[in-house]
């Protein structure tokens, strides 16, 4: 059971017109595993997580989400976003509605469930990442931190397989990054298997199970957080390694 | 005894008004209606359907409104089918708003941000749910001001029904006018009228328009 796949990308190849943003990616997700991507800008990070739940198609290779096949059909399309949750760097709650309904609505419409049940999973997951007494709030009335929490909750709702995470803490401010990094450690430690891009290196440290280098949209390096901090491979690696570093 | 301005006169200039009021509702509620349909095929991703659409915006938008008034009206009794002048005009208002409003309502569509149709997306909500649950509630507060300023336009512009012979305020005026020879009174009540009409529509949309402004400030 720990073994299973979950994810597995082949020979992954996306264009932007005439720009290839992945080149020729594998990647294999383990039941319960958590990865950390990281990589300069524009080294195809965000784009590989945005292909697993098809916010972005690919042109060529394959991508298999828990036995699914990801093709063009709406089918195949629906099955795989019931199983993958997703949190943004800008958050993207529905501004027009309150905390609580933000996590109502999916499971109503896309699971079809009472709205009675609805309510009392949506109650539950916020009071996980510990903002139940604001469900009736709007997200305006929030701080980004706070916002990005009821975002993990949203995503939870759906009783995802898997969590995709691009840059969740970029668009914080620096005191409220740890309460989301927080929240994201207790779902790792429950087993949600993740997938997240993010320049936490301490967060990556403490939680991924393999840490993703990507640079020119293609994977360079990858390894256990031990190895690939203490002696990243290539020239890539170790210069950007030095440059997030000196930064933290 | 010269004609004067009394109670029969007044009474016929409100019965003009009574038919603005109503051109004017059957205009703007079946522009509306056809209006969403244009601005969600305008929007739908398929190049094609989209450019069928942008054909027709073109067409009622590039040509005069009178134009179109006549088409209906003549064009159609032409082809047999002889129509009153209230249906033809209220067919061809219809039409041109449904241009005019489908664009206004395209460009709110398209103003709500891409991150909200994604983490939709993400979510797993289908193309139905998207647009009734995020995205048109957000675009339609976005297109407010902008939908109330037309319906200002088209309350004045109903008086172009006229042409076909259809009996609205500006041409009860006329009638009027023409009887009593007092065209100063006559269309200084003809435009108090239209101004008590449009006035605190105005007023609601610049407001609405402020506190939309308001928002995007927090």
């Amino acid at each position: 059971m720990q073994d299973q796949i979950l994810i597995e990308m082949k020979g992954v190849q996306k264009w932007y017109g005439g720009y290839q943003a992945l080149r020729n990616v594998d990647l294999t997700v383990r039941r319960g595993e958590k990865i950390v991507l990281c990589g300069p800008s524009g080294s195809g990070k965000s784009t590989l997580i945005r292909c697993i739940n098809r916010l972005e198609a690919i042109q060529q290779g394959s991508i298999v989400v828990n036995g699914h096949r990801l093709d063009d059909s709406i089918k195949a399309i629906d099955v795989v976003r019931q199983d993958v949750g997703m949190v943004f760097q800008s958050f993207n709650l529905f501004p027009h509605m309150t905390v609580l309904q933000n996590c109502m609505l999916a499971p109503i419409r896309a699971r079809r469930i009472s709205k009675t049940e609805a309510e009392a999973t949506a109650q539950k997951y916020l009071e996980r990442v510990h903002i139940g007494d604001q469900a009736e709030k709007y997200p305006a009335q929030l701080s980004g931190g706070q916002q990005q929490r009821v975002a993990i909750a949203r995503a939870l709702c759906m009783q995802p397989k898997v969590m995709l995470f691009d840059e969740p803490t970029s668009a914080l401010d620096p005191e409220m990054v740890k309460e989301v990094l927080d929240t994201m450690i207790g779902l790792a430690n429950d087993g949600m298997t993740m997938i997240c891009v993010t320049h936490e290196m301490g967060f990556a440290r403490q939680v991924a199970d393999r840490v993703i280098f990507m640079a020119e949209g293609q994977i360079i390096e990858e390894g256990a957080p031990d190895a690939f901090f203490r002696n990243p491979q290539h020239t890539r690696t170790k210069q950007f390694l030095g440059e997030i570093l000196a930064h933290h | 005894m010269t004609p004067h301005f009394g109670l029969p006169e007044f009474g016929f200039l409100m019965r003009g008004l009574q038919w603005t009021v109503l051109l004017t509702l059957v205009a703007f509620v079946g522009g509306c209606t056809a209006g969403l349909i244009v601005a969600l095929l305008r929007t739908c991703g398929r190049t094609t359907v989209e450019w069928i659409v942008r054909i027709y915006i073109g067409i009622f938008q590039g040509t005069p409104l009178l134009l179109q008034l006549f088409v209906v009206y003549y064009g159609l009794a032409l082809l047999g089918l002889k129509l009153s002048a209230f249906v033809a005009v209220a067919i061809g208002f219809t039409v041109n708003a449904s241009a005019f409003l489908g664009e206004i309502w395209r460009g709110a569509i398209q103003a709500v941000p891409r991150g909200q149709t994604e983490a939709a997306m993400a979510l797993g909500l289908h193309y139905s749910s998207r647009m009734r649950d995020i995205v048109l509630p957000q675009a339609i507060r976005i297109a407010l001001p902008a939908t109330i300023g037309y319906l200002v336009q088209l309350i004045k512009g109903t008086s172009l029904a006229a042409i076909v012979g259809f009996i609205e305020l500006a041409r009860a005026g006329q009638i009027v006018s023409n009887q009593i020879y007092q065209p100063l009174l006559v269309f200084g009540v003809v435009g108090a009228m239209y101004f008590i009409l449009c006035w605190p529509l105005s007023w609601w949309g610049s407001r609405v328009e402020a506190r939309l402004a308001l928002a995007a400030q927090r």
